[in-house]
C-alpha cells in the first residue's frame, strides 16, 4: 500500500467561517455521473514482467528485452464505474489520496477527458479550475485573460468587459502585463482562478486550486465560490485540506482507487477519511 | 440514471455533438480561434530584443541566403528567366504549407494543457494553428514581393515588373490557407490516436517538397507526359504555380484559370474531408 500523503488537520482557517446550513432546499439535478469507467492510454510505459519475484533466464530474457521499449503502451484505469446524482445549489467536496482519481473524475465531469464506458450528464457548461491547468506561458497575463475568457464562450466585448474586475479579483497588479511564465504558482493560481470564475457557470470544479492562494485570497474566492452556489450553481472543490472541505462542502465524497467509497454529509465521510489515513498512517510505521 | 438526467434537461459529456451543433459551436468561438492563432504568432517572436522586428527579419534573411547561394555561387538558370524569384517565392510558399501540416499535426499535443482545462470544439486547435502559420507568412510575402522585385535588377535575371497581376496574390494564399487548414485537420487526427505518424510525417514533406518544385521548374526536367501531369496538378505544385504567376513575369508560369479552377477545388475537397475525418474522432482527443 502506499503511504498516505500529510493531511492538513489542523484548522487554519481563522477567517473560515463554519458552514452556514440555511436548510435551503436543493434545486433539480445539475449533474448525472451514471457508471462512469475513464482509461488512459499512457505510452513510454515500462512493460511490467512476470511478478513470481524469479529473475528470468538469459535466453528469456533475451527474447523479451527488445519488448521493452518497442510498444510501450500502458492502459491505466483511473476512473472504474463511479455514479452519483448531484442538484443545483449543492456544494461537493472530494476527498482521496494522491492518485486516487479525484482530478480525473472532475476532468470527466467537465468533459475533458472522454469517458470509455457510462455517461456525464451535465446542464450547461460545466468549467474546471485546477492548479494544474496551465493557460500559454509564453503570453502575457492579460492575452491569456483573453484566450481563456473566449475559451470559457465568452464574447470579446464581455471579457474586456470584466477585464477590470478579472485583474482586480487575482490582485497579481501591474503583473497581469508579464508573461504567464514569470508567475510564481500562487499568481498563476490565483488568475486561473479569476478567469475560470468570470463566467457564472453552472458546475464549477476547483482543484486545489484555495491551496496556493494566501489567507486573504482565500476568504475572497470562498466568497466568490458562495456567489456562484447562491446562483443556484454546483460547486466541487477538491482538497487535501479537510478544514476547507468541512467549512465549505455539505456534502463529500470518497474517492479510493477510481472508486467512490462513500458519498454523504461532509462530516460524517471526513471523520471516516481521517480514520481511514491514521489507520495507513499507522500500519506503515 | 438515464431517465434522471433525461427529466432534468441535461446534456451528455464528452461524447461526439451532432455536425451540425458541431460547427455552430466552432462558430460561435471564431473570435477564441482568430486570438488564440494571432497570440501565439506573435509570441514566437518575443523573447528577443528585437522582439516584433525578427518576423520581417526572419524573413529577409533566408531569402539572402538564397540571392547568396542560386544567384551568385549557383549560376543557373533552371528554365527560368529570374531563378532567385522563382526559387525564394517557391521556398516562401511551400514553407507555408510544411509548417501549417508540421504544427497542425502537433496542434492537440502542444495545447494538452489547454485542451484538459477548458471545454470547446477541439477543430479549434488545427484551425488556430494555420491562422498563426497564416499571420507569420503575411510580413515573409512583402519580403518576398521585395526581394523578387529587387532580383530583376541584378544583372543576367529577368525583370521582375510590379503588376496588377500581384493583387491576386491575397487570393492564392487565402485558398492556399483553405486546403492547409484541411491538411492539419487529417494529420490532427492521425497523430493524435497514433503518435507514431508523427515521425512519418517529415518525410512524406520531405517529398512533396521535390515533387512540386519548389527549386526547379518541374516540365523543364520531366518529360514522361502522364508523370508530368500528375506533378502538375498535384495540389502543392499547383499552390505554387497560382502564387508564382502572381508576382514573377516566367513566359512558362502565366496566369492559367483552369490552375485557379483546379486549386479552389483542392481547398474545397481538403477543408470538407479533412474537417469531417477531425469530427469523427472528437470524442478520443484528450485522454491520452
Amino acid at each position: 500500500m502506499s503511504i498516505p500523503e500529510e493531511i492538513d488537520f489542523e484548522v487554519d482557517a481563522d477567517d473560515l467561517t463554519p458552514l452556514a446550513e440555511d436548510g435551503k432546499a436543493l434545486g433539480s439535478p445539475s449533474l448525472v455521473v451514471d457508471d462512469l469507467y475513464v482509461t488512459y492510454r499512457v505510452f513510454g510505459g515500462k512493460r511490467v514482467g512476470n511478478a513470481t519475484g524469479q529473475k528470468p533466464g538469459v535466453l528469456k530474457r533475451f527474447l523479451s528485452g527488445g519488448r521493452t521499449h518497442v510498444g510501450g503502451v500502458t492502459s491505466v484505469e483511473a476512473i472504474k464505474g463511479v455514479s452519483f446524482v448531484a442538484r443545483h445549489g449543492e456544494s461537493i467536496g472530494v476527498v482521496g489520496i494522491n492518485g486516487s482519481g479525484k482530478s480525473t473524475l472532475m476532468r470527466a465531469i467537465a468533459g475533458l477527458i472522454p469517458p470509455t464506458h457510462g455517461a456525464v450528464y451535465v446542464s450547461g457548461d460545466p468549467s474546471l479550475l485546477g492548479v494544474n491547468a496551465v493557460l500559454m506561458g509564453s503570453l502575457t497575463g492579460e492575452r491569456n485573460v483573453m484566450i481563456g475568457g473566449l475559451a470559457l464562450g465568452l464574447t470579446p466585448d464581455e471579457v474586456r468587459e470584466r477585464f477590470d474586475e478579472i485583474v482586480d479579483f487575482s490582485g497579481i497588479g501591474d503583473a497581469i502585463y508579464l508573461p504567464m511564465k514569470a508567475y510564481s504558482s500562487g499568481m498563476g493560481a490565483r488568475l486561473r482562478f479569476a478567469i475560470s470564475s468570470a463566467a457564472v457557470p453552472d458546475v464549477l470544479m476547483i482543484d486545489e486550486a484555495l491551496a496556493t492562494g494566501d489567507a486573504a485570497f482565500r476568504k475572497k474566492s470562498k466568497a466568490r465560490i458562495d456567489a456562484i452556489r447562491d446562483q443556484a450553481g454546483t460547486v466541487f472543490l477538491v482538497s487535501h485540506s479537510l478544514a476547507t472541505i468541512e467549512s465549505i462542502c455539505s456534502r463529500t465524497l470518497w474517492v479510493h482507487q477510481g472508486k467512490l467509497v462513500m458519498d454523504g454529509p461532509s462530516a460524517e465521510v471526513c471523520a471516516a477519511y481521517k480514520a481511514f489515513v491514521r489507520a495507513q498512517d499507522g500500519a506503515s510505521r | 440514471m438515464r431517465a434522471i438526467a433525461q427529466a432534468s434537461g441535461l446534456r451528455q459529456m464528452g461524447v461526439r455533438p451532432p455536425l451540425t451543433e458541431y460547427v455552430r459551436a466552432l462558430w460561435a468561438r471564431r473570435a477564441f480561434i482568430r486570438t488564440l492563432g494571432s497570440a501565439k504568432a506573435y509570441a514566437r517572436n518575443q523573447g528577443s530584443y528585437l522582439g516584433q522586428l525578427w518576423s520581417v527579419l526572419n524573413p529577409l534573411l533566408n531569402s539572402l541566403v538564397y540571392v547568396f547561394i542560386f544567384g551568385i555561387l549557383i549560376k543557373t538558370t533552371r528554365g527560368t528567366e529570374n531563378g532567385i524569384a522563382f526559387i525564394v517565392t517557391g521556398v516562401f510558399i511551400y514553407r507555408f504549407f510544411d509548417s501549417s501540416v508540421t504544427s497542425g499535426a502537433n496542434s492537440l499535443k502542444n495545447n494538452m494543457s489547454l485542451v484538459r482545462s477548458v471545454h470547446f470544439p477541439r477543430a479549434a486547435l488545427p484551425i488556430s494553428t494555420t491562422i498563426t502559420e497564416l499571420a507569420t507568412l503575411g510580413p515573409a510575402l512583402v519580403v518576398m514581393c521585395v526581394v523578387s522585385w529587387l532580383s530583376g535588377l541584378l544583372p543576367k535575371q529577368g525583370d521582375v515588373p510590379i503588376t496588377w497581376r500581384l493583387l491576386l496574390l491575397p487570393v492564392a494564399v487565402g485558398l492556399m490557407w483553405v486546403f492547409n487548414t484541411g491538411c492539419a485537420f487529417f494529420v490532427a487526427r492521425w497523430v493524435a490516436i497514433t503518435p507514431d505518424l508523427g515521425n512519418v510525417i517529415p518525410f512524406v514533406l520531405r517529398f512533396v517538397f521535390y515533387a512540386s518544385g519548389v527549386l526547379f521548374s518541374v516540365d523543364h526536367y520531366i518529360k514522361n507526359e502522364a508523370l508530368a501531369g500528375v506533378l502538375t496538378y498535384q495540389p502543392v505544385a499547383v499552390f505554387l504555380n497560382m502564387a508564382r504567376s502572381t508576382v514573377l513575369n516566367e513566359p512558362t508560369i502565366p496566369l492559367d484559370p483552369v490552375m485557379w479552377i483546379v486549386g479552389a477545388g483542392w481547398a474545397l475537397v481538403a477543408v470538407v474531408f479533412g474537417f469531417l475525418v477531425f469530427w469523427r474522432g472528437e470524442e478520443r482527443y484528450g485522454r491520452d
